[in-house]
């Protein structure tokens, strides 16, 4: 499978890159991991006049605390990020989520940033990022701009970055109290498949563990982008942690009903939605028995 | 659409070569340097037959394009193991985990990875590790229980050294 010819440019820089892709014209785009993008240009879905580089970039790779945010490079590859001790100490469900992309061969070459700048309606990091109140910081020739998640993406393969623009680094604000997540995804197999549909559930406790303070359940794979279910997290939040036990039903089908699943090649929609339910409720049953168990520990 | 230059370092030799930029590695790999013992099967990242180890960690050769690789490590089934098989490559053998052998290079790539991370990995482990290496001969059980076997052997020669 051959790949129509292009120009390769090498940056050595964000502002180099930056620079690149301004002069290269809006049909120019940036390689980070290239597990997308080649394949895209492979099947001809997109085909470039001009890619560059970002391979000799190493210092967008970090995973950094600094103050009350995590920040992490858009470089950070998938596998990296997986079994990281910052991430697992504060965002294990961020964790568990980049470990389940693809296969060990596209995690160790696919970026964090490549998988947001994608933009797959279906993307296993996305739901985590909105249920974390992430945001993005999108580098420009003016300057830098930060962009909360939750308006980053606007529709399959869309995102509000203009051409010229390059995705620097994800900020995720540290939980300063008790908090548990869980991601679960639905595919075809067991591995290496993208998620027909994939749910996200972080909650937040009291300090001393007893009351549900803060829900957020964002699911993926089941409308144009990404989604969070307000009226799903609503039903949690303030109870005590026995009460949140007993509204796991009637929130999972909140969040089902939220759900704007179609049908397609893979699965139909009532199916999808079905599945949304059963996810939002083991999520939710595995993170309050979490924060449960965090009684007495802290 | 001019040839760039690159300098690879394949199976521990130094390659300076120039490549069109529309060239994966494993164009590269087979067409330019004669390795042919990486296979191409899908081509789209799916199968894990191209599977080669890029600075120790197995990638897609087919997914990754020569010119995005420079200056970096490659290993190919033709690096791993020397005049006498790969301890991996033998156990492939002893316990049938070799029946076409089109996947074996991408499977043995992997598996190494593994075990130079991880010297006992559980069979879970192991079963992550190659989920993104299919095979459509063994049914898998015999190549697991290969990776198991060396696992357990290099523990073992560990446990002698103490």
């Amino acid at each position: 499978m051959r790949i129509r010819p292009f120009d390769f440019k090498v940056a050595t820089s964000l502002a180099d890159a930056l620079n690149q892709l301004d002069q290269a014209g809006s049909n120019a785009r940036v390689l980070a991991g290239g597990t997308d993008l080649v394949l895209n240009m492979k099947k001809k879905n997109i085909l470039p006049s001009t890619l560059i580089s970002l391979h000799p970039i190493k210092n967008l790779e970090y995973v950094e605390e600094k103050n009350e945010m995590i920040h992490i490079g858009a470089l950070a590859k998938h596998a990296d990020l997986a079994i990281h001790p910052i991430l697992e100490k504060y965002v294990s469900i961020l964790c568990q989520a980049v470990g389940l992309i693809g296969s060990w061969q596209v995690r160790n070459i696919g970026t964090i940033g490549g998988n947001l700048c994608n933009a797959s309606p279906a993307a296993d990091a996305v739901p985590p990022l909105l249920a974390l109140d992430a945001a993005v910081v999108i580098a420009t020739l003016q300057g830098e701009k930060t962009v909360p998640i939750n308006s980053f993406f606007c529709g399959p393969g869309q995102t509000v970055m203009k051409p010229n623009e390059i995705l620097k680094e994800i900020l995720i604000k540290k939980p300063l109290k008790p908090s548990a997540g869980c991601y679960l995804k639905l595919r075809r197999r067991k591995a290496v498949d993208i998620s027909l549909a994939g749910v996200a559930f972080q909650a937040e406790s009291d300090p001393s563990g007893q009351r549900i303070e803060q829900v957020k359940i964002a699911l993926g794979g089941v409308a144009p982008t990404a989604i969070r279910v307000p009226d799903a997290e609503n039903c949690l939040v303030g109870l005590s942690i026995e009460d949140a036990f007993q509204k796991i039903p009637m929130c999972a089908d909140k969040a089902a009903n939220a759900a704007k699943p179609i049908d397609d090649v893979r699965a139909t929609a009532d199916y999808k939605r079905t599945i949304v339910n059963v996810f939002v409720q083991r999520c939710a049953q595995h993170v309050l028995t979490t924060l449960k168990n965090y009684r007495g520990q802290s | 659409m001019n040839r760039l230059p690159i300098h690879l370092v394949v199976n521990k030799e130094d390659y300076h070569l120039f490549v069109k930029p529309n060239r994966v590695l494993l164009d590269v790999l087979r067409e330019d340097l004669e390795l042919t013992g990486t296979k191409e099967g899908c081509g789209l990242g799916k199968c894990g037959a191209c599977t080669v180890l890029l600075n120790g960690r197995p990638v897609h050769a087919c997914l990754t394009l020569a010119l995005q690789v420079d200056g970096c490590e490659i290993t190919t089934i033709e690096g791993i193991g020397g005049e006498k098989m790969h301890p991996l490559q033998e156990a492939f053998v002893d316990k049938g985990a070799i029946q076409c052998g089109f996947c074996t290079p991408g499977m043995i790539n992997t598996a190494k990875a593994l075990l130079d991370e991880n010297a006992n990995p559980s069979e879970e482990e192991i079963k992550q590790a190659i989920a993104g290496n299919l095979c459509r001969c063994t049914g898998y059980n015999k190549i697991v229980d290969a990776i198991h076997s060396c696992g357990c052997q290099s523990k073992k020669k560990k446990g002698g050294i103490k």
